[in-house]
């Protein structure tokens, strides 16, 4: 029987066969349908899956034509890499970062961060951030973005002034933790529209805002309300919201965006709110599981990703870095695995991004 | 993320447009300035530049016309527009405001 | 008596306190045993877990069930020890996210769901010296629970490991790691004995370990 390299979503490689591939891209589509409560892929799309993993090339590409924007988070840190993402370790500069990306690696859009990469810490260095901006848009030519993460559990103790939701819930604290998380969205939102309207008025193309809700529902909405004061105050910049993972956290649980609970959305529900909140482009996110094949887990991250841009009125860009859209979660991603799963991105979930 | 070689450069070979190589950056601003979808913002900057949606993400056609227009190359050529000045021409060729552009106006002396 | 155990179940699942007062009321007037109300109501707590994870339920409706399960047990317990019937108190655990590392999120979600299976939770928080955990290990947890969001951060676990080692314990204690840049496979390498890829699997696995 013919076997297929392909690989686990830890990066391992493995050998399965053209049955096995088959029946984890269904099982993947049927985890996506059965969570998100959306359709199944087609028989045709799970055909063009297989085709699309078990090619002979260890590179794979969309068709002429086929190609989409490429956009990069994260800033210099890719090149640094000193917070445990997997940077290169290479101290480089900020400038030096943003036209290393423009001229050398086909970013269409890149962006300045914070080594903290989070907004908090940005608004005591509000005026370097500023500073540094207004030099780089003096020589960049491509979209450039200020990018953060909202990451509100900076604003929980022993980091911020508001009671730990989590903590106090294993207390039995259960109106306290809700009341906490409600203040502390209240604060995110507040420095949101703080930063990053200072940094748009110091020339940024836009505002990326990476990793929403990571500390669950309360963060997205924190985040939500902060991007729609953004889009209040300027009205023509550039705002991504990109998010943490698949589902929206329940930590809160009955947290509301313009009467609509959060908790419990998934990427096609997701998009909408960003809509809403004035956002020109969603960033959607769907978790790699290790223990699972790349084909299960890019079925099931094109399941999720297709709805959501067919549901979508702006453009979405699928997150495919270490651990999401199918990519394996691995420090250095086989590029095997990674073209794979841009590929089936591209043109099967039809998404306007990377 | 993922380290650089992983990561960014084989999403930028499989499916990249190509940045200021080619015209991705043009497709990017009309995403973001427009909320076109993919499509639309490649018709729409293909039909700006006189091309197909094709040619615009062709290196061969673009590394030329992105010189002749003054809208920023990818290699360093002396005396080529880049910054400020290269985003000023993209503003007039997708008929779009540029903040960075704006800004930088604002602080000339009448 | 099949009934009445569906009913503790779903109880759990609808994870009201009162609901799963009368399930475990009308359970005991039927006759089932403190050991099996607790069984049944393990089965709908499980479930609760796995709806959390599939964003059906989120972190209040999961504090709630187990409140509703703490309130059972305040009747079931002493009951048990009149019985002289095993206690239901599992294994004590210290979790905490490794020094150096201040993502607190998924262990914090991780340690609820231990405490909701019954587990004797001491959340250590992030950023824990190394020294701290070997302290719990040697004060009686029999499990610890390590987790490193950053791969900078994630060979603590291992040195932690290697400390349980040099002191002569690592065999009195089940070490469970995670974390988004953690896998089996880094499990297997630095010689944990359990790999949880989310808080439900945590707890599942630390359940099957039976200590």
């Amino acid at each position: 029987m013919t076997e297929y390299y392909t690989r686990m979503g830890d990066g391992k490689r493995v050998l399965m066969s053209k049955d096995a591939i088959f029946a984890d891209l269904v099982a993947g589509s049927a985890d996506a349908a059965d969570m998100g409560g959306i359709p199944d892929l087609t028989s045709a799309e799970i055909e063009k899956l297989f085709e699309i993993i078990s090619d002979k090339n260890r590179v794979v590409g969309v068709e002429p034509g086929n190609e989409v924007v490429l956009t990069y988070d994260i800033g210099q840190l890719d090149f640094t890499g000193d917070n445990g993402n997997s940077g290169n370790g290479v101290d480089v500069g900020r400038l030096e970062s943003a036209l290393l990306h423009e001229r050398a690696l086909g970013a269409d859009t890149f962006e300045l961060a914070h080594a903290d990469y989070s907004i908090k810490p940005v608004k005591p260095v509000i005026s370097n951030e500023m500073q540094t901006m207004e030099e780089i848009q003096n020589e960049i030519v491509a979209p450039y973005f200020y990018g953060a993460m909202p990451n509100m559990g900076l604003y929980y103790k022993p980091d911020g002034p508001y009671g730990n939701p989590a903590d106090l819930m294993r207390e039995y604290k259960i109106e306290e933790a809700m009341d906490q998380a409600e203040k502390a969205a209240v604060h995110l939102a507040r420095d949101i529209e703080y930063v990053s309207t200072r940094l748009v008025a110091a020339g940024a193309d836009g505002f990326n805002f990476d990793t929403t809700a990571s500390a669950g529902d309360a963060d997205c909405v924190g985040t939500l309300n902060g991007v729609k004061a953004l889009r209040k105050a300027c009205p023509d910049t550039y705002i991504n919201v990109g998010m943490s993972g698949e589902s929206v956290m329940g930590i809160h649980g009955m947290i509301e965006f313009e009467g609509q609970v959060v908790a419990g959305l998934y990427p096609h529900q997701q998009v909408k709110l960003a809509e809403k909140a004035g956002a020109n482009v969603f960033g959607a996110v769907v978790n790699t599981n290790t223990s699972k094949s790349l084909a299960w887990n890019l079925a099931r991250s094109v399941a999720f990703t297709k709805v959501c841009v067919e549901k979508s009125s702006i453009p979405v860009h699928a997150n495919m870095g270490m651990g999401v859209g199918g990519i394996p979660m691995c420090e250095t991603a086989p590029i095997d695995a990674v073209t794979r799963c841009n590929k089936a991105m591209v043109e099967i979930a039809k998404v306007d991004g990377i | 993320m993922g380290d650089t070689a992983g990561m960014a450069v084989p999403h930028f070979m499989a499916s990249g447009m190509g940045g200021i190589r080619t015209a991705g950056d043009l497709v990017a601003r009309m995403e973001y300035s427009k909320n076109m979808k993919v499509d639309k913002a490649k018709d729409y900057v293909a039909k700006k530049l006189g091309l197909s949606t094709l040619e615009i993400a062709d290196e061969y056609i673009m590394r030329e016309l992105r010189e002749e227009l003054k809208i920023g190359v990818v290699t360093g050529v002396p005396g080529a527009p880049r910054g400020i000045a290269a985003k000023m021409n993209i503003e007039k060729l997708l008929d779009i405001k540029i903040n960075s552009c704006e800004k930088f106006r604002g602080m000339l002396k009448n | 008596m099949n009934n009445e155990k569906q009913e503790l179940y779903d109880a759990m699942i609808a994870y009201k306190v009162p609901g799963i007062q009368a399930a475990v009321d009308k359970a005991r007037k039927a006759g089932m045993s403190p050991e099996e109300i607790i069984e049944n109501l393990g089965l709908g707590m499980t479930e609760v877990g796995v709806l959390f994870e599939r964003g059906k339920l989120f972190l209040p409706h999961v504090l709630s069930a187990a409140a509703g399960m703490k309130s059972a047990m305040d009747v079931l317990g002493p009951e048990m020890l009149k019985n002289g019937t095993a206690s239901a108190v599992k294994a004590s655990v210290v979790m905490g996210t490794v020094e150096g590392d201040v993502h607190d999120i998924g262990k914090s979600i991780c340690s609820t769901m231990l405490q909701c299976a019954g587990f004797d939770v001491h959340d250590l928080g992030r950023d824990v010296p190394k020294g701290d955990f070997i302290k719990e290990i040697k004060g009686g947890c029999k499990m610890c629970g390590m987790s490193a969001l950053m791969t900078t951060t994630m060979t603590v676990q291992k040195d932690v490991i290697e400390m349980l080692k040099a002191e002569g314990i690592r065999d009195q204690v089940k070490v469970m790691v995670g974390g988004a840049p953690v896998t089996q496979a880094y499990c297997d390498k630095i010689g944990a004995d359990v790999y949880g890829e989310s808080a439900s699997e945590t707890t599942r696995k630390a359940k099957e370990l039976k200590i």
